[in-house]
Formats: structure tokens, sequence, C-alpha cells
């Protein structure tokens, strides 16, 4: 029987994952040329710094697109079909992969306000970012 | 840029079938040995050799060993979609240096179950993407539909043109798995996979392999009478990858049109055999070579006939997602057919005139964005 994937915490994003397992969604910060980006790197994307901070995002965000997943491909998601796979664009101005999850999450649509949550996962060391429609709580 | 004296001097296709657990190399057996067959050329003509897949951990030296082949040049030709056309761009390079003069490159795919697929390390995949229930390619070109449904108004009647056009194409091409009519109600009614990406959006994955064959100018007049010529080619990888807010409905085909047409124009093109994973890609890319305005795709689908025997002929053998996709070889694909149709050898869905094909591979999922590699080329036929 499959398993649900969890991340494989490396030296590269391990900051993102505690500060994930505290409540906050880090993006990376680049130091020499102020861009923020995400996913976690070595460098930054816009000027190859390697001169890279964290720093937390408000949480907020819109809805830039969606889709009802119906067929993972790992199996043992089907338990939860279909998923709200979105991405999301923070106020800080980054896109991001996630879900949309909870109340009224069957009428999300674009431009929808977004805010973060951290959902407990099969490893108590590991909280997996998610999203809220903001307003329907 | 301009290629001088680069020519295709042949192909070879395997037959496809669903589930083969042949194995991987006697698929690409196969396909080179259909294209020696029809270039009359020896084992031993072949000096460069690529191999294009994803579905073995094999590396190209390893299947060489397995074939017999002594090299001069060798390539691991695995960009995704991408990959046939990129490693035509590298085939070509290689000749006009010099290196070689003749250049093999096949793909394929088997569902080899005696193989252990490994698959490459991507910490962005597993860390941001798999944790959440993806569902894989699907669910990416999901998120691009919707960005372009709500963007620009296309509706899905119009991507769904596309599909029903090529499905009429493969009707009379018998490497293709599904040849059966499809309607447009049957393309709306098929059944959700990553909404609003349905079944009839998604490619067949199955088993075989393609193969082309490259030469020099010099070397492909002893080979053949029908010259096709590699007239221009151009990649992007990893289109705005450093743009935090990317445009989701812009492929790397952008720029990659932007070279091919400084060499050709865009109306002495006669067929498109555009890189066909999804039906809203094709509609995407036809906007992005510049056929239309960005978000008018819908509408000129709808204005124009696609099929072979129409004013805007595309994917002219039903593309992959008629014929199936064998992995990797569904770049190849699209390469073999714009050979056929410009030799003159596509039969009952042969193109009248055709002169000048353009093809596209697009492959490589990036997060967050689209595809990680585009790429795009031109084939002329002269006399």
């Amino acid at each position: 029987m499959a398993e649900k994937n969890l991340p494989k915490i490396n030296p590269i994003d391990r900051p993102f994952w505690q500060g994930a397992a505290e409540g906050k969604f880090l993006l990376q910060h680049c130091r020499a040329c102020g861009k923020l980006q995400f996913f976690p790197r070595v460098v930054c994307t816009g000027c190859f710094s390697a001169d890279l901070d964290w720093v937390a995002a408000r949480g907020e965000g819109e809805v830039h697109s969606f889709t009802w997943v119906f067929v993972p491909r790992n199996p043992a998601f089907k338990d939860e079909v279909p998923i709200c796979y979105a991405n999301v664009v923070l106020d800080e101005g980054v896109i991001l992969e996630s879900r949309i999850v909870g109340r009224e999450v069957a009428n999300v649509k674009l431009g929808d306000r977004v805010r973060v949550a951290f959902q407990e996962t099969s490893d108590p060391q590991i909280k997996l970012p998610v999203f809220e429609l903001v307003g329907r709580l | 840029m301009r290629r001088k004296r680069v020519c295709f001097v042949g192909y070879g296709s395997t037959e496809y079938s669903r589930k083969s657990e042949d194995p991987l190399l006697r698929h690409y057996a196969r396909a080179i040995g259909a294209a020696l067959e029809q270039t009359g050329l020896q084992k031993d003509d072949i000096r460069g050799f690529s191999v294009t897949t994803q579905s073995s951990p094999d590396y190209s030296p390893h299947v060489a060993e397995q074939l017999g082949l002594e090299l001069d040049w060798v390539l691991n030709g695995d960009y995704g979609g991408a990959g046939a056309v990129m490693s035509i761009r590298r085939a070509a390079d290689a000749i006009e240096a010099g290196h070689i003069d003749v250049a093999v490159l096949v793909g394929g795919n088997s569902f080899d179950r005696s193989v252990v697929h490994q698959r490459p390390l991507e910490y962005q995949r597993a860390n941001y993407v798999d944790v959440y229930g993806y569902g894989g390619p699907n669910t990416l070109m999901a998120l691009v539909q919707r960005r372009h449904m709500q963007q620009y108004g296309t509706t899905l009647e119009q991507i769904g043109r596309i599909a029903v056009a090529q499905r009429e194409s493969a009707r009379s091409n018998p490497q293709a798995l599904l040849r059966e009519s499809m309607s447009m109600d049957d393309y709306l009614k098929s059944r959700m996979i990553s909404e609003p990406i349905r079944l009839f959006d998604c490619v067949m994955p199955c088993s075989g392999a393609e193969c082309i064959v490259l030469a020099s100018e010099e070397r492909a007049r002893g080979i053949t009478d029908k010259l096709v010529y590699l007239l221009t080619d151009a990649e992007r990888v990893h289109y705005q990858v450093g743009e935090m807010l990317p445009d989701k409905t812009t492929f790397g085909i952008k720029p990659v049109a932007e070279k091919l047409f400084q060499e050709v124009r865009r109306e002495e093109i006669d067929l498109f055999e555009i890189y066909d994973d999804y039906p809203i890609a094709v509609l995407i890319q036809i906007e992005d070579l510049g056929y239309c305005r960005k978000g008018d795709g819908g509408k000129f689908v709808e204005g124009h006939d696609l099929s072979f025997k129409g004013d805007f002929p595309v994917n002219t053998g039903g593309g992959q997602l008629s014929v199936g996709q064998a992995g990797l070889a569904g770049g190849f694909l699209h390469v073999v057919e714009a050979l056929r149709q410009l030799r003159a050898e596509a039969g009952p869905r042969q193109v009248k005139d055709a002169e000048r094909a353009l093809v596209t591979g697009i492959g490589w999922l990036s997060y967050g964005r689209n595809l990680g590699t585009a790429a795009g080329l031109v084939l002329e036929r002269r006399a």
C-alpha cells in the first residue's frame, strides 16, 4: 500500500519546513538585490547571489488558478479526491503551488482571497502549508 | 540561425501497443532497423547516436553497446517532450562541425516490468508538489487551461475542436491506437481527470519507438533523392524561471518562434506538427508562434480547418492525442509525420504540395509556471 508523500527535507529547505512547523510561511530573500523567491534554492534566481536569508510572508494572497484532481499520481491520495490543487499568488508577489481546503472550497473561483494554514501530517515534525478561503472560516 | 547543410534522410517507426512488456531495447532496434532499411544504410554507417527516453534508467552508451554501435558521437537526449527537437539540434551541430556525417536518433517507451524506473532527483517536485496529491502533467496543464479560459474566455468547445480534428486525421493512420470517430459531445462528456482536463484531453501511454536519421548534405545526396533540409531551429529552456509572477499561458515557444521566423516567413509553412500532450497546449503554441494574438487561439481554431485537408493542417497523423504517447518517442512522432508529409509518403492523409513543416516540442514540468523545455524547427523539402 502506497503512502502519501511527505517532503524529504534537505539542507537547502530545512529552514522552510522548520518555519512551517512553527506556523510561518518562509520565503527566501536575497540580501544582495532584495528579490523574494519560492521554492528554496542555493542562489537568487535574479542575481545569482548566494547571500540569502528568510522572511515570513504575511500568509495571504489570492487564487491564481486551480484544478479538481480526480486522479492523483500517487494512489494513496485517492481517499481525498477531488483535491483542490491550486496556484496561489502571495501578496508579496510570489506564485506557489498548494491546496485549498476548508469551508466553501467547492465554490472557489479565481481571484478569491486565501490565507495559509498548517496541516498536521503523519510525521509530527512536519506541517504542510495549505490555504483556506478568507471570510468563509 | 539558418542551417545550411543538414538533411533528414529517413525515419523508422514501430507499431504501437497499449502495454507491451517487450524490452525497450527491442523497440529501439525495430525503429532503427526500419530506418536502416529505408535509407539503405548499414549499421556501421551510424557514427552518431542519441537516445531519448524516461522509461528506463539506461544511458545511451549502454544502449549503443547492446546494439553493437561503435561511435564518434553519443548523446542522452532526455529533455522531456522537447527531446526529439533538441536532440536533432545537437546532432545538426555535430554534423555542421564535421564530427559525424550520419546521426541516428531514437526515442521510445515500454512497460518492461523488469526495469525499475528511477525518477530523477527533483527537490521541487518531491517537496512542493507531490505532497499535495498532485495529478502529474494533467494537473499542471489543468492549471494552465483554467487560467487561459478565465483570462481570455476560451471555451471547452474551442479546445475540443483540436482533439476532434486530430482524431479525424488519425482515422486514416494505421499507426494510431485511437481511430474510432470522436464527436465534440464525446470529447465534452469524457471522464474528468483533473478538472477542466478530461480524458480526451490526455494522451494514451503506450509502447513503441521512433527513429530519425540525419546526414550532411553531401552524404544525404548519396542516400535519397527526397532531400528534406533542416532550415532553422531554436530552443528556450526555463522560460520565466526567475519570474515570481509568471504568465502561465505563454510557453517558451514564444521566444523560440521569434528566432525561427527570422529565417522563414509564417505564411511559408504548409503544415504544423505541434507537440500535443494536451489540446490546450496546441492552442497556446499557435498563439505563441504568432498565428494569432495571445488569447485569440480559441477564435483561431474555430475559424480554421485543422485536419490534413484543412487550411491550417495541425498534427496530420492524429498527433499523440490519437496515435498514443510512447513516452518520449512522442516528440519524435511529430518529426516523423512531418517527414512523411514532405516526402509525399503520407498516403490518404497527404497534405497537398507540402514543402515546409514546422515542428515543436515542449516538456519538463516546471514549478508554478508551465514547461521547462521548448524547442522548434522548420523542415524544407527541396528537389
